[in-house]
């Protein structure tokens, strides 16, 4: 076994040195032409729009008024933003709606991936129709679901005063309901993908776990809080971190559903922004807002990363 | 009292005959080792015994009471698989205490305290009790798993293969240990190897499986002497037994019906002064012994060199068979008769 890695490693440093001859390049170089185009495009796309927006933040600048001067203003932006109370209540709405969000899809996904893993017949099948709300797209998804929210004719007020007896129910139109209707679309659409990851991660527990487990006369409580658990843990935060991430900065399914009302209950952390920057055109003060969203999802997803990796070991 | 029986079990999966008619019965206090190359159903053989896998005819017998279709809790065995199927995330300790909270076992916390404590210092590794499984070398792990199984007092043990990935020193140690825990505790154990030495040393009997089937069952001396069939003594003995057609290299001795003649290559003498005239192909030094593979009259042989022989490759040289511990077979491949009995 060595000798045949020792050879092989052998055969490619040989290939690698005609290679190098050949074009008269060294490996740094070629690997510099191979990352190159991806670090420009970065750099375009990514890193200067960033920094761009950082420059911004600090300034009177409007997007609509090119003519204007643009006037560095020191941390204003920053200290009107910190000491709105509309802030606060935007981020507190996009948090509600992250944390519920994602309690519902790990505990539903969770469950589904469990059931599925029983491998009952048919299993595929379900599978495949459990994993269609993922791949609609959120506009069309959005859109449907106001139907399905209509009060009067919708299926969902039919279906929940069926059971319930609570009358016609207006999802989008009541300041109590509202974020939940949003909460409820979220769940059903994204659900599959937390299921489809723990899945992955069910999938991976080998047979003779369980089995060794059943011969300790293990009951199923243990049997999923020392084998399942750990073993699907990983890949569970791993589809949180994802869609926390996604819904932190949910955008689409909102704006077609609720466009951020009644009122402002639903407006969320990135609808409020686009308000801010492409409906009343202050450029400066969006960015600030923008700069101080970016840092608040590094920060915490830095923090759940360092979490995850200790989970992992 | 028997510890464990088998009656008549076939375990087929799909196409692959697994398990075929086995028969086989363990006494309590025995231990038992199951031989066979790699397919033979050796892992097949232990599952049904634990209640992993349902024959699909046949009956099962754990401490006297036929369990054939009772799930695995219900036999209380211990088994040790081939893989350590240890809890991931889980210290050494929590562990080696799982089986002993299980339920209708529980233990207080002082006593499962002390049990663990011995299991580990006898397992050497009770300096790793506080150690998470994944941060273990292989061997650790291994010895956890066994050492799982060693904490409760079951009606069998069940080992397939549980030394195969330790280094040869503590593979000898182990040995050692195991043979002395089971004698101290009177234990019943069902151990699967592919290591003819393993088998040799650590058995009451050998079982020797061929494909699903058993082929002979015997205690470790009989089974190397009186091989019941050709396959058998293949399975026994390193360097393998030479087959030789009975009526060359003078082997002419033998019962009238000899098809084939074993030879242990113990028994054949080099640098004789008399005999049939061979070459030496390749010598193979192996410390504490050598091997030298030889030729005659085109037929080649293995044999141990007797201490302070010394060869070459390319030699030539005289050898000497002592046909008094030949083992004869029939044309089927069947133990006829073998010098060491008579
Ligand atoms: N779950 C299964 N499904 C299908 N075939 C199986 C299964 N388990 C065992 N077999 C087949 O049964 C035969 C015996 O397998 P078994 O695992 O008992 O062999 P073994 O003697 O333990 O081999 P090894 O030394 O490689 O562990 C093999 O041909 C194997 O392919
Ligand atoms: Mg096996």
């Amino acid at each position: 076994m060595p000798d045949e890695a020792q050879r092989a490693r052998r055969a490619l440093t040989v290939s690698n040195r005609i290679a190098s001859k050949l074009r008269g390049l060294s490996d740094t170089a070629i690997a510099w032409i191979f990352i190159g185009p991806t670090i420009l495009l970065l750099l375009a796309i990514n890193i200067f729009p960033l920094l761009w927006t950082i420059y911004l933040s600090f300034t009177n600048y409007r997007a609509n008024q090119p003519g204007r001067p643009v006037r560095w203003i020191g941390t204003r932006n920053y200290e009107r933003l910190l000491g709105s109370e509309d802030i606060w209540g935007y981020l507190q709405a996009t948090a509600h709606f992250v944390i519920w969000t994602m309690i519902f899809q790990i505990v539903i996904g969770f469950g589904l991936a469990l059931l599925i893993n029983r491998n009952f017949r048919g299993a595929s099948f379900w599978t495949t129709i459990i994993l269609i709300p993922m791949m609609l797209s959120p506009a069309v998804v959005g859109t449907f679901w106001t139907y399905i929210y209509q009060p009067q004719t919708g299926i969902f007020s039919y279906i929940v005063d069926f059971f319930a007896g609570t009358g016609a129910l207006d999802m989008i139109g009541s300041v109590a309901l509202a974020p939940w209707s949003i909460i409820i679309v979220d769940t059903w659409m994204w659900t599959p993908y937390i299921m489809l990851l723990c899945l992955a991660g069910l999938r991976s527990i080998p047979d003779y776990l369980y089995e060794a487990a059943e011969i300790d006369r293990a009951n199923a409580l243990q049997r999923f809080w020392y084998i399942t658990l750990p073993r699907v843990l990983p890949f569970l935060m791993l589809a949180v971190l994802f869609r926390g991430i996604e819904n932190f900065k949910m955008f689409d399914l909102v704006v077609e559903l609720t466009s951020g009302g009644p009122g402002s209950t639903t407006e969320l952390a990135s609808i409020n922004l686009k308000r801010e920057a492409f409906e009343k055109w202050r450029t400066g003060y969006s960015s600030a807002f923008a700069i101080i969203l970016f840092v608040t999802i590094f920060g915490l997803g830095n923090i759940y990363v360092k979490v995850l990796n200790k989970v992992k070991s | 009292m028997a510890g464990a029986v088998l009656e008549n079990v076939f375990k087929t999966f799909g196409e692959t005959v697994a398990v075929e008619n086995l028969s086989l019965s363990v006494d309590h206090g025995e231990f038992l080792v199951l031989l066979g190359p790699t397919g033979a159903g050796k892992t097949t053989t232990l599952r049904l015994l634990a209640g992993l896998e349902l024959p699909d005819s046949g009956k099962v017998l754990v401490a006297d009471a036929d369990v054939t279709a009772l799930p695995p809790a219900a036999r209380d065995v211990a088994f040790v698989f081939q893989q350590y199927s240890l809890y991931p995330h889980y210290t050494v300790f929590e562990n080696l205490a799982f089986p002993l909270r299980a339920p209708g076992r529980r233990l207080d916390a002082e006593s499962i305290r002390k049990r663990v404590g011995e299991i580990a210092e006898m397992l050497r590794i009770g300096h790793k009790l506080n150690d998470k499984v994944t941060q273990l070398s292989g061997g650790e792990m291994q010895r956890v798993s066994i050492g799982r199984a060693l904490v409760r007092k079951p009606n069998l043990f069940l080992m397939d293969e549980p030394l195969s990935s330790l280094d040869a020193k503590l593979r000898e140690d182990l040995r050692v240990e195991l043979k002395r825990i089971q004698r101290d505790l009177d234990a019943t154990i069902v151990y699967v190897t592919h290591d003819q030495l393993e088998a040799m040393t650590l058995a009451d009997r050998i079982g020797i499986l061929q494909e699903g089937r058993l082929v002979q069952i015997d205690t470790p001396r009989v089974a190397y002497e009186r091989p019941a069939t050709v396959y058998a003594a293949q399975r026994l003995g390193s360097p393998q037994i030479n087959i030789v057609d009975t009526g060359k290299l003078g082997l002419e001795d033998g019962p009238p019906n000899a098809a084939t003649t074993g030879i242990r290559p113990e028994d054949i003498t080099v640098d004789a002064d008399q005999g049939e005239e061979a070459e030496i192909v390749a010598v193979e030094h192996r410390g504490d012994e050598t091997i030298a593979l030889i030729e005659v009259d085109g037929i080649r042989l293995h044999a141990l060199l007797d201490a302070g022989i010394s060869m070459e490759a390319g030699q030539r040289t005289r050898i000497a068979i002592r046909s008094e511990y030949a083992i004869w077979f029939d044309s089927q491949s069947r133990l006829i008769g073998s010098g060491a009995t008579g």
